[in-house]
């Protein structure tokens, strides 16, 4: 596992470490353009463009990495269910025999359609409520936060039964929804918190003294300030969401089988864990690899938007 | 019936049951007390409802009530019903039973053990009003369906008229139509009496009753049991017993959530027996445990089985013929469930007299064949495979989807359900047109109950026939059976009805379910009996 | 500010109120008929479910039957189980059990959590630093069940074997030591959620002027983490612990499953299963009110970290 983690980390390291060291922009340009211009020098940056360039081509084309089709019901045989390591399976077999290499790079496309999908919906939804709910405060705060404490402690279970008798079905887009629902309202508490901090600095006292828009407070201001939390939660989620993805499954909320994907294959093997635990390793292994790239491209972002650091 | 063991909820599913509770009552910390008054203690699911006989349905609450109730009959090893609270139970015709009770027996606060107690249990249990779970149990004696005459209409009864007393320790139960196999039956926790304290000023059993059950068996309950906040039931011996006792004074009940659970617990000491292991420990129960690991025969079924009533994709028998011959058995009991399981070859458990080793041919894994006769028949492109996903269930209904891919070449969906009753839900809608799993253990060790609840026209409606498989020479021959005047003649007609199971393939047999558990040094002589409860007789503190 | 907290206050009761509302239509939407659930893999008798639901006034209509429950609510009564078992006297059980292993798992996930990302970010960029962000990659990508077991296992099951008995394996006899291993089972992801937050919040705070300040002020580096830097990056941490306070007491359902903890995670799913309305109304409207006075709390530590959040 450290073999394989140690290329990624490489980037992380060197790009953290040593100071960008980038000539800057010939003349004053926007906030953003300013953070992108940056951004494309930081080896923080390449290092998980580059690794989330590898996930996708995974998701997008799985059969450039493997020559196994794991549709293909005769390529499991379960006579050589829980196989170590060998030539024929690199990862090894799981609990049905099937390859587990062939179906990590299969089950990429599911995983990271959910995991991302869920992000941005939870993201944005969260992030843009909680702007505006940090920033105006008053009744709108009022009103938002309040809803957001009725949906705390809606059971996951029962949001994802909900969902169920809504589209009784059960799709990557179910999961979304199923996700995003009972999860917007951490990244609405988490931005609306920074809002609030940001909110009093001197800097957008002085942008309002200067008759400022709010709009323009807002998101020139505030947000590139108040992102940093949301970034980090955002990353985490992204993982959480790939893994819960498989908990929905048993209620016929989720993926199944003949679908594959990261989430399902980790439940799958846990309850022979100790038995063998390279189907549940390997799978698990891609995922922290999705993570750990959108935690750099996070910190690379919040780096760059970080005027104190240019 | 007795669904819940094999229906066990594993941690990462749904969890049906729950244990409780904030007092910490273990024994197992009290390190100054003799060793003699150390309880056996055992494992044990959280009991669904509160304990009474009629409404004790399920594994986990019959493990507790057999240790606190003596049945009328036990079975030998031979799985022969033996007497036990009873004299004697005979019959003439197979129609009108006799039932005379040992003399000796008495209830926990020390009150006689009357025939009354039979009667009124029975008539409590049997009337629809007072909706108990093993109602359906008492619907062969005569004047049932009086006491159920049906939806919204009110029972004018409270007595069957086939239940008389005819003196202290005798009664007479006259059945509508002969069943040979009735003193078997009455092994069963339903046949439990009750005494006249269980009932309240209304006639209905108290609540009070039914956390603290009084019985007439070698254990009594120490507590009124709260359901909700106890994670132990605590009985002591009944010395009163005149029956055979147990040789220790003290059982507890341990109730988990996750059997892996009070596998670790037995593994660390704080518990004695546990008989319901999940494959992921047998590895390791085998290895640590030895001569202290239970592996034996378990008179369980699992099944596939088609929608028949009202879906014509699998109106060819030979497509269903097809379907199980590619079903490679041996593999999945052996990769998918560790040897807890048997690859099944007949709808009868080999551990019942009646079974016959290779009856159902096509049960056996022929690839070859399956996929010729598939594709000659044409089989349809897309099967769809449904199953409970509260229970163990997953694994192996995936490894079934892919034989039927590999084999017959054809997609497979595979649909979990939240839990059983959505099946049953949508199969009652004629909405699913797929095939889902079931699974059956026994009520009473007899052939016959493999057949008649599960596959009878009668049962479509009341019984558990999801099928809805109907065939008339089938329900002659159980009647036949059922009217026999001895046991061997009645189990050549069922044996005759087994066979236009195996002819009709209503259902697929996949596994029989076998029993696996462990226990500490603390105790020995641990078996298990048919009906999959510990005999309490044999077992012995060690050391 | 007391006028405030006031408001805070009366404004839980529509909140309670919806809560219960949305719930109790959930759970009655949902389809699957409760007593059908209630009887496992065999059938019941058509007749048999329809005295029982006459007796659970399952045939009534949904608004008859909500304006039953609130109406015992007000009388003190939460109604009860299909096993005939007061909900309210369950939840008094369950909630003390739920309460000690959320407040184990969120003080665990505060000093663990906060410690490591403290010492990622004092040694940013270091090989700590990799280090600590390799081991909460694992937390997020290894499920509670996997760690559950195994650390059941080694710290349970081995060390007693081995003649330790530090850690119980389940239940809940052995007083709080029980509650060590679920706790930090149970606070596995929200360890690497906090942990990412501190570290970044911290880098950031470091390269603020007034830290440089101090720094330059020539202030021990102490002082400088403990009493600058970590009080101004304590706004997103309390926010989180706030908000996770729900999700460690209504989602523990896999943690409590594996050690025999009898909480209110197992029962909300159970009774979401078996569609036990009393039951999960009962709880979730616990949990508002649970959640409710968490966030006041967290809003009014704004004030108390940030002098320059003042509510009127």
């Amino acid at each position: 596992m450290s073999d394989t983690l140690a290329p990624a980390e490489r980037p992380q390291n060197g790009g953290v470490g040593g100071h960008p060291g980038a000539s800057r922009p010939p003349k004053a340009a926007s906030l953003w353009s300013d953070a992108w211009y940056d951004l494309r020098r930081r080896p923080l940056f390449v290092g998980s463009a580059v690794l989330i360039g590898v996930l996708v081509a995974m998701a997008v084309f799985p059969s450039l990495f493997t020559s196994v089709n794991p549709f293909d019901a005769a390529t499991c045989d379960l006579a050589q269910a829980r196989q170590g390591m060998s030539a024929a399976h690199r990862f090894g077999t799981d609990n049905l025999g099937c390859d587990v290499y062939s179906r990590v790079v299969y089950g990429a496309r599911n995983s990271l359609v959910i995991g991302l999908s869920t992000t941005v919906v939870t993201a944005l939804l969260g992030g843009l409520l909680g702007l505006l709910a940090g920033f105006r405060g008053g009744a709108l705060d009022t009103l938002l936060s309040r809803i957001t404490e009725i949906f705390f402690a809606i059971p996951s279970i029962l949001g994802a039964l909900l969902i169920l008798a809504i589209f009784r079905t059960g799709n990557v887009w179910t999961v979304m929804l199923a996700l995003a629902v009972l999860a917007w309202p951490l990244t609405y508490r988490i931005m609306r918190a920074a809002v609030i901090t940001a909110k009093g600095q001197d800097y957008v006292l002085a942008a309002r003294a200067l008759g400022a828009s709010a709009p323009r407070i807002m998101f020139r201001h505030i947000l590139p300030n108040a992102v940093a939390s949301v970034i980090v939660v955002a990353t985490i989620n992204l993982g959480t969401f790939i893994a819960a993805e498989a908990g929905l499954s048993f209620l016929g909320v989720g993926l199944r089988s003949p679908d594959i994907s990261w989430g399902l294959m980790i439940s799958d093997a846990r309850e022979r864990f100790l038995e063998a635990p390279w189907p549940l390793l390997f799978p698990a292994l891609f995922l922290s690899l999705t993570v750990l790239a959108f935690i750099m491209l996070g910190d690379a972002v919040r780096d760059a938007l970080d005027p104190k650091l240019r | 019936m007795r669904v819940t063991k094999g229906a066990r909820l594993t941690a990462g599913a749904a969890l049906l049951a729950l244990a409780l509770a904030a007092c910490g009552n273990s024994a197992s910390s009290g390190g100054g007390t003799a060793s003699g008054d150390l309880p056996v203690r055992m494992e044990l699911g959280e009991p669904q409802k509160l304990f009474h006989p009629g409404d004790t349905t399920e594994s986990e609450g019959a493990e507790v009530l057999a240790a606190v109730f003596a049945p009328l009959v036990g079975y030998d090893e031979n799985k022969q019903a033996v007497d036990e609270v009873a004299e004697s139970i005979e019959s003439k015709d197979n129609r009108v039973w006799t039932v005379s009770l040992k003399p000796g027996y008495t209830w926990h606060d020390g009150a006689k053990l009357t025939a009354q107690n039979y009667v009124d249990a029975w008539n409590y249990a049997a009337n629809q009003d007072n909706a108990q779970s093993a109602n359906g149990f008492f619907s062969r004696i005569d004047g049932w369906a009086d006491l159920n005459p049906g939806e919204g209409k009110t029972v004018s009864t409270k007595e069957m008229k086939g239940l008389k007393v005819v003196d202290e320790s005798t009664f007479r139960v006259t059945l509508s139509k002969p069943f040979s196999q009735f003193k078997t039956m009455l092994g069963y926790t339903a046949f439990y009496p009750l005494p006249k304290v269980a009932f309240g000023a209304d006639g209905r059993i108290t609540e009070e009753y039914a956390r603290k059950p009084i019985g007439q068996g070698y254990f009594q309950f120490d507590k009124p049991f709260n359901k909700g906040t106890d994670q132990s039931i605590d009985l002591t011996r009944y010395d009163r017993f005149p029956g055979k006792k147990p040789k220790f004074t003290k059982l507890q009940f341990k109730l988990y959530t996750s059997s892996e659970t009070a596998f670790n617990d037995l593994a660390a000491g704080n518990l004695d027996i546990h008989d319901s292991l999940p494959p992921s420990a047998i590895a390791r129960a085998k290895s640590e445990f030895g001569e202290r690991y239970l592996d034996q025969a378990d008179a369980g079924v699992a099944y596939i089985g088609f929608p028949m009533q009202y879906n014509k994709t699998y109106a060819n028998v030979k497509v269903r013929e097809a379907i199980s011959m590619a079903i490679d058995r041996e593999t999945i009991a052996d990769k998918v469930f560790s040897g807890t399981r048997a690859p099944a070859d007949d709808f009868i458990n080999p551990l019942l007299d009646g079974y016959r080793a290779g009856a159902c041919a096509v049960c056996v894994y022929d690839p070859l064949k399956a996929g010729e006769q598939y594709t000659a028949n044409n089989g349809p492109k897309t099967l769809e495979l449904g199953y409970n996903s509260d229970g163990p269930h997953k694994e192996w209904i995936e490894a079934v989807a892919n034989s039927l891919r590999a084999n017959l070449g054809v997609e497979v969906k595979v649909k979990p359900f939240e839990k059983f009753a959505g099946i049953l839900d949508e199969l009652d809608e004629k909405t699913y047109g797929g095939m889902f799993r079931m699974g059956w253990a026994i009520d009473y060790p007899s052939a016959e109950n493999y057949l008649t609840p599960l596959f009878s026209t009668i049962a479509i409606k009341t019984g558990s026939n999801y099928a809805g498989w109907s065939n008339q020479e089938f329900d002659a021959l159980l009647a036949k059976g059922d009217s026999a005047r001895t046991q061997e003649e009645g189990l050549k007609f069922y044996q005759q009805a087994d066979d236009i199971l195996i002819r009709e393939m209503p259902y697929i047999p996949v596994y029989f379910y076998r029993t696996n558990g462990a226990f500490s040094q603390n105790v020995k002589g641990v078996k298990i009996d048919l009906l999959n409860q510990i005999k309490w007789t044999e077992v012995e503190k060690a050391g | 500010m007391s006028r405030y907290i006031l408001r805070r206050l009366i404004q839980a009761i529509p909140v309670l109120l919806g809560a219960t509302l949305l719930i109790y239509a959930i759970v009655f939407a949902l389809p699957g008929d409760p007593i059908a659930a209630l009887a496992g893999e065999k059938r019941m008798d058509p007749d048999i479910v329809d005295v029982l639901r006459e007796q659970y006034h399952l045939n009534d209509p949904f608004l008859v039957q909500y304006w039953h429950y609130i109406v015992g609510l007000l009388g003190g009564d939460f109604g009860t189980t299909f096993a005939g078992v007061g909900v309210g006297d369950i939840m008094a059980g369950k909630f003390q059990v739920t309460i000690n292993l959320a407040v184990t798992a969120l003080v665990m996930e505060a000093v663990i959590g906060v410690g490591l990302g403290l010492y990622a970010a004092l040694r940013h960029g270091g090989a700590g630093d990799s280090l600590i962000l390799a081991a909460t990659l694992v937390l997020i990508s290894v499920p509670v069940l996997v760690t559950g077991f195994v650390l059941q296992l080694l710290l349970g099951v081995r060390l007693k074997q081995a003649g330790i008995d530090l850690f119980p394996v389940a239940g809940v006899s052995e007083g709080w030591r029980g509650y060590l291993l679920p706790g930090f089972v149970l606070a596995g992801t929200s360890i690497a959620y906090l942990t990412r937050l501190t570290r970044n919040s911290l880098v950031e705070i470091m390269r603020t002027d007034y830290i440089r300040t101090a720094v330059a002020k020539g202030l021990p580096r102490s002082r400088v983490v403990g009493r600058h830097a970590l009080r101004n990056a304590l706004i997103p941490l309390i926010t989180y612990l706030g908000a996770d306070l729900g999700a460690l007491m209504g989602g523990a359902v896999i943690t409590e499953t594996i050690f025999n903890l009898p909480g209110i995670g197992q029962q909300l799913f159970s009774s979401v299963y078996l569609r036990e309305q009393p039951v999960v109304v009962g709880i979730v409207t616990v949990l508002v009110l649970i959640y409710i006075l968490a966030n006041l709390v967290v809003d009014l530590l704004y004030a108390v970290l940030d002098p320059r959040i003042r509510y009127e």
